[in-house]
């Protein structure tokens, strides 16, 4: 037990130093500064684009700034990918922004935000089971199958079909990780009303997942950690439909 | 930096770099690996059954085998199965452990002269074997254990395709005795199928059949239902057990007849002439019994008349008695005599036809020991050049007088198809491994008219191949005629096509296609009148009898691999991990041995040290050994574990015996005189209950049918028992009645005044009043049999470490239910604590007072444990479940110490980690935490299974049925001993039981008010207990 906490603690002390560490190159190199990129880079010159994607950001950059000159070749003078798809996926792999990478950026901003396809289409064992269930490629496959190949300039899109052709599984990484000992279930959850926000954050704002800081105000955890403290709040706040029977949740 | 709380640290985090800096305070990441396709009847986190079948003993019982995500994690049995109807033996619940096992070979290998092994791919193994049999198909031999029709079938077109020499189906425990016999008295080759369900009277002739006889599952549901003391108020049926040592089965008989070991054969022919004489036969019965001598055989079987007399009274008194023939541990050269001479006394007693039927049509006949050890010498000779070994450790399991290993060196090339390593595996030159049963196609006919499916449930873990895939491969490989005469396709193909006619799908769905059995009427030959059952042949002219008996659990040895049938101990000796001997007090006592000495037992053929068990449940002219233990290869099977690889884990009972055969060539077990000596050394025997005597407390109290009869047999009953607690003293009397909050029970009928029960309480009460439930259990101790199926099955559904030898000697074995096994009322003699070992000292030759008290946590309405715990890591809930929170424990122990039912476990070492080597933490059920170091346990009543039935509940807002929870111990009950439910509801099944069985209900250690949950129902007595001698 010590030795797993001392090495959570390290873990602890790494991330922070790393995230530390990284803020200030960010910010001392200025490779947050907006505007920048590969596109950009011929300053003065006529900006080509070179992707779809590519041809949104300019065309969006010379709303901002009309003096732009841009041109964009006629095969990537296209609506597909949208806008929003290339930006999101963008975000979603953006390794700066909190939370892991994983091995597709895959923005649930998009998904659940802008097209509000709702949780439990993907996850879709979440009502009737205690596990939520990561859905299978061939769920995200009943959709992109369906799109044009121009999506395949998006990576993560690349990624997906690359995995489902060779029938790989995608090694998701996981976020939101309930301590050890804990039996939950999300069906009991989900059919009792509550949102899956409550515990997962406000997914649907974000590109890239991370852990989101707790909304219960006056709760010491800083963070929603999926802790017991945090959970038997919530628990006692409804009392009358909760249980707080350590039983419940401990065997 | 380092004194940094973790929780300060994170306000600070959360203060100063806010989300950015959280990303670093995961874990190392762990990874979600979602199906690429998910199959569509898996929901991750909901469990999906499929229906096989076991393949443990030709039983052949159907399984039910629960999987979450892909892998299977308990058996159970298949209610639709008309073998076993849904309850599962110990050795089966506990075979899923050979899917994961540390013990299972990758993939082919190949081993060279120099003992160097090395792994090869499939085609090259299987053109290397091709290329062999092409050259020596007439000096190849194939030698395996019994499979089924399938497998069979197509190894039999495989040795006729490839024109190998020959192939020989060995059982070690086969039944060519009885099935000899069968062919004399009623012409039929087959093995007679019995039925005890209707009878009112089961003579047993040491076939254990409770323990390890022919289908111990289907026969103790079957003795539970004909003496079930709710529908038969005269008590049902009894039973006579015929044998040498007390056996499970006579632990469990109504009178046990210690008679000498081999002379059940000329017992059965005089009680059958005795039986004869009294209700008249038909002639041709007649001149088979002509021959009998009644008083002979008293003298030879060293009981008294009046035993005989008494039997043979019980025989005439009833109308449906059967006897069942001998079994391993009475196998004797006499063997088929002996099983025609209990074939006749059937028919004297009219169960032919009724308790004793044969299938319709012959079984195949399978290689006899005379057989094999035919094969031995060509082996020997050189005649053999190729053999290939599938489903069977010859090097083990034949007697080593045989000499297989020797021969074994003169075989150019041994080619194994074992799944799991063992003796003959390490000696092969070339390893094929086989799918575990869990990964294999199959099918089996357990009797005509019962076709029964084996099917995958999990994808093959290793590199392994299906036996059958690597036959048609060989045969493909060979070409020619070879590759032309076998099937087309797959091996999953052939079995599918022996299908053809039947519904595959529903086949699969249902675990087979059951029909009614069909059975064929029998008639008494001529020929049964040259019958001659003789005392047995004995080799040697020592003073003691070597009763070698199947272990109940590692069988003929095939059990031992697994760690959960080393650690579960013996039902009758309490002893696990280790060989033992059997002796009686006196011959210890003349030996000058106490429990765990070792001693050394020799017959001609060899001999071996083994720590002794002196008991009073065995003859003196005994010395009697399990078979089953003395492995030398195996991760559990041998010492390996305790880190001595290559060192035998006990004693092979192999190494006593000589190649004896009975008159069909099978192999007499009981076949040798041994001697015994003491060696001067010790070894602590591993044993999980130290005594028998349970000093009159009432533990395991037993109702008399003449007191159940009377009204107020309640009282008659509680009075035995607390009256007994008064005599003990001073002490027990005071706890009895503290006074002030006792409630006296009033004796109705029979007008004496007695101190006890002293705590009336209904255990419903013991809940949140608001709580629809109350969680309890209703054990009927009269319908126990001891088999310990139910540990098996806790152990799986719960994930019960293994401990190991050393741990369970010091007394840390993890099992959360065990069953107590006491002789008597026991007597209250404080012993001067002198004599530290242990003493299981109660039995006596001939008299049956065995009681068998299965014990869990009682889950106590004002529980002792809860009290102490200074962290409430155990607590009671608001439906009465004693309650344990492993990440609140922080292993005071104060629980278990004060626990007075010991059921409380703790881990002293990370056993769940450390002795789950391999794949078996796969085997882990998901919806129980894995107990780390430091932490109690105990049984939770399987609350995992409550949640998982409140679902559906909760889902149609109703509420739990009253019997929609099975516990895996009540699962698995043969005897349906085991009752649990939600005891606030009358109509729970738990409540229902408690109520009916009133009289003879009552709780353990009431006296001491802990308001248990579980209600016990004691066990009847039917007969007056006089002891025979």
């Amino acid at each position: 037990m010590t030795d797993h906490k001392t090495a959570k603690r390290n873990s602890l002390l790494a991330g922070f130093v790393t995230a530390a560490t990284a803020a200030g190159l960010a910010f001392w190199s200025g490779w947050l500064s907006p505007g920048d990129g590969e596109a950009n880079a011929a300053s003065g010159d006529v900006r080509v684009a070179a992707s779809v994607c590519e041809a949104h950001e300019l065309r969006a950059a010379k709303e901002e700034d009309p003096s732009l000159e841009i041109e964009i070749p006629s095969e990537f003078d296209k609506s597909w990918p949208s806008a929003g798809a290339c930006r999101s996926a963008i975000a979603a792999g953006d390794p700066l922004a909190p939370g892991p990478i994983q091995p597709i950026p895959f923005s649930h901003k998009h998904h659940a935000g802008e097209f509000q396809i709702d949780c439990l289409y993907c996850h879709s064992e979440t009502d009737r089971s205690q596990a939520a269930g990561v859905p299978s490629v061939e769920i995200c496959m009943g959709c992109h199958a369906q799109f044009p190949a121009d999506y395949d300039q998006i990576e993560g899109i690349r990624i997906l079909k690359e995995k489902w052709e060779n029938k790989e599984p995608i090694e998701w990484v996981q976020i939101h990780r309930l301590p050890e000992h804990v039996q939950f279930r999300h069906n009991r959850h989900v059919q009792a009303g509550v949102e899956c926000q409550t515990c997962h954050g406000p997914v649907e704002e974000l590109d890239k997942l991370h852990l989101v800081p707790d909304s219960h105000i006056g709760y010491l955890v800083p963070v929603a950690k999926l802790e017991m403290g945090w959970c038997i709040n919530c628990h006692r706040q409804n009392n009358h439909q909760a249980s707080q029977d350590c039983l419940k949740c401990h065997y | 930096m380092s004194e940094l709380d973790r929780r300060d640290f994170l306000k600070i985090v959360g203060l100063s770099a806010g989300a950015a800096a959280t990303a670093g305070c995961d874990d190392p990441a762990s990874k979600l690996i979602p199906y690429v396709v998910q199959p569509e009847e898996i929901t991750p986190g909901i469990p999906v059954v499929y229906a096989s079948t076991c393949q443990e003993c030709s039983a052949a019982c159907g399984l039910h085998v629960k999987t979450r995500e892909g892998r299977p994690i308990k058996l159970e049995g298949n209610p639709d199965h008309p073998i076993n109807r849904g309850r599962l033996c110990a050795r089966g619940q506990v075979a899923l452990g050979r899917t994961y096992h540390p013990d299972r070979i990758f993939g082919p290998t190949a081993r060279s002269g120099d003992g160097s092994s090395q792994a090869i791919g499939w085609s090259d193994a299987k053109s290397k074997l091709a290329a062999k049999i092409g050259s020596a198909a007439h000096k190849t031999w194939i030698l395996g254990g019994p499979v089924g029709p399938s497998l069979d079938g197509l190894i039999d077109r495989f040795a006729a395709a490839t024109g190998i020499a020959g192939r020989l189906t060995y059982e070690p425990f086969g039944q060519h005795a009885l099935i000899e016999a069968s062919e004399q008295v009623f012409g039929v080759s087959a093995a007679p199928i019995f039925d005890v369900s209707g009878a009112d009277l089961v003579v047993d002739f040491g076939a254990d059949f409770l323990d390890t006889g022919a289908s111990p599952t289907e026969h103790a549901a079957q003795l539970a239902k004909s003496r079930d003391i709710t529908s038969h108020a005269d008590g049902g049926a009894r039973v006579v057990a015929i044998s040498a040592r007390q056996n499970l089965t006579a632990s469990n008989a109504d009178l046990w007849v210690p008679a000498a070991p081999g002379s059940e054969g000329v017992l059965a022919l005089a009680l059958a002439k005795a039986v004869a004489d009294r209700k008249g036969v038909d002639t041709i019965v007649g001149d088979a019994l002509a021959g009998a001598d009644v008083a002979a055989a008293v003298r030879t079987a060293g009981i008294s008349r009046e035993t005989f007399d008494k039997v043979v009274g019980k025989l005439v008194a009833a109308h449906h008695a059967v006897a069942l023939p001998p079994g391993i541990a009475s196998s004797t050269s006499a063997g088929a005599g002996a099983a025609a001479a209990v074939l006749l006394l059937n028919v004297a007693v009219g169960a032919v036809g009724s308790a004793l039927s044969y299938p319709a049509s012959d079984a195949k006949p399978h290689a006899s020991l005379k057989d094999v050890l035919a094969l031995v010498d060509r082996m020997k000779a050189g005649e053999v050049d190729c053999l290939l070994i599938h489903d069977l450790n010859p090097v083990y399991s034949l007697p080593a007088s045989a000499g297989f290993a020797e021969a074994l060196s003169k075989v150019d090339l041994v080619v194994s198809f074992a799944s799991m390593v063992d003796e003959t595996s390490v000696v092969a030159n070339l390893l094929l491994p086989d799918h575990a049963a869990m990964e294999s196609w199959g099918d089996a006919s357990p009797r005509p008219g019962i076709r029964s499916l084996v099917q995958p449930t999990v994808r093959p873990l290793h590199g392994t191949q299906a036996l059958g895939d690597t036959l048609l491969g060989v045969a493909r490989a060979m070409g020619g005629n070879a590759a032309g005469q076998m099937p087309e396709g797959s091996w999953k193909s052939v079995v599918e096509g022996n299908w053809a006619g039947t519904s595959w799908r529903k086949a699969l769905a249902g675990g087979g296609v059951f029909g009614s059995p069909s059975t064929r009427e029998v008639s008494v030959q001529p020929s049964a009148a040259n019958l001659h059952p003789s005392a047995p042949r004995l080799q040697g002219s020592r003073d003691l009898t070597l009763v070698a008996f199947p272990h109940s659990y590692h069988y003929d040895g095939r059990g031992a691999a697994l760690p959960w049938m080393q650690e579960i101990p013996d039902p009758v000796t309490k002893i696990s991990w280790n060989s033992w001997a059997e002796i009686s007090m006196a011959k210890a006592e003349e030996l000058g041995v106490v429990f765990g000495d070792v001693i050394s037992v020799e017959t001609d053929a060899g001999r071996v040290e083994v720590s002794v068990y002196p008991r009073g449940g065995v003859r003196d002219d005994v010395v009697a050994i399990p078979i089953g233990q003395g492995h030398t290869v195996g991760h559990y099977a041998s010492m390996e574990v305790d880190g001595q690889e290559g060192v035998a884990r006990g004693a092979n009972v192999g190494a006593l015996l000589p190649a004896a055969l009975d008159e069909a060539g099978g192999q007499a077990f009981l076949s040798t005189k041994a001697s015994v000596s003491k060696t001067g050394r010790f070894r602590r025997l591993a044993l999980a209950q130290f005594t028998d005597n349970q000093r009159k407390r009432g533990l395991a109290p037993e109702v008399s049918l003449f007191d159940l009869a009377e009204s107020g047999g309640s009282a008659h009953f509680l009075a035995a028992s607390s009256a007994s607690a008064s005599e003990a003293g001073g002490g027990h009397g005071e706890e009895a009645g503290p006074g002030e909050a006792a409630e006296h029970a009033e004796d109705s009928a029979g007008g004496h005044h007695f101190e006890g029960p002293p705590f009336e309480f209904d255990r419903a009460n013991d809940a949140h009043p608001d709580q629809p439930y109350r969680w309890g259990m209703t054990i009927d101790n009269d319908k126990c049999t001891g088999c310990s199926a139910c540990i098996a099955a806790c152990y799986i559904e719960n994930n019960i470490s293994i401990v190991g030898e050393e741990q369970v000697t010091k007394r840390r074995e993890m099992t959360w239910m065990r069953i107590e096994r006491y002789v008597g009322d026991g007597d209250d003699n404080v012993r001067d604590g002198s004599d530290r070992r242990p003493t299981p000292d109660g039995e006596v030759l001939g008299e049956n007072e065995v009681r068998h008290l299965p014990m869990l946590c009682q889950h106590c309405g004002a529980a002792p444990c809860e009290a102490v715990c200074p962290v409430i890591a155990t607590y009671h809930s608001d439906e009465g479940i004693n309650g344990m929170v492993y990440n609140r424990c922080v292993g005071t122990r104060y629980c278990a110490n004060n626990c007075v039912y010991k059921v409380r476990r703790f881990n002293y070492f990370d056993y769940g980690r450390k002795n789950l080597p391999g794949l078996l933490g796969l085997m882990m059920n998901p919806d129980v935490t894995v107990r780390g170091q430091g932490v109690m346990e105990k049984c939770s009543f399987c609350i995992q299974r409550i949640e998982a039935a409140r679902q559906p509940a909760k889902d149609a807002g109703e509420a739990i049925e009253p019997n929609a929870v099975m516990t895996a111990c009540e699962q698995s009950c043969p005897s349906n001993a085991i009752s649990f439910g939600n005891v606030r509801d009358p109509s729970s099944e738990a409540a229902m039981l408690a109520k009916q069985a009133k009289d003879r209900a009552y709780h353990a250690l009431q006296i001491l008010n802990t308001r248990s949950a579980v209600t016990y129902l004691a066990q009847v007595r039917r007969e007056e207990n006089e002891g025979v001698h």
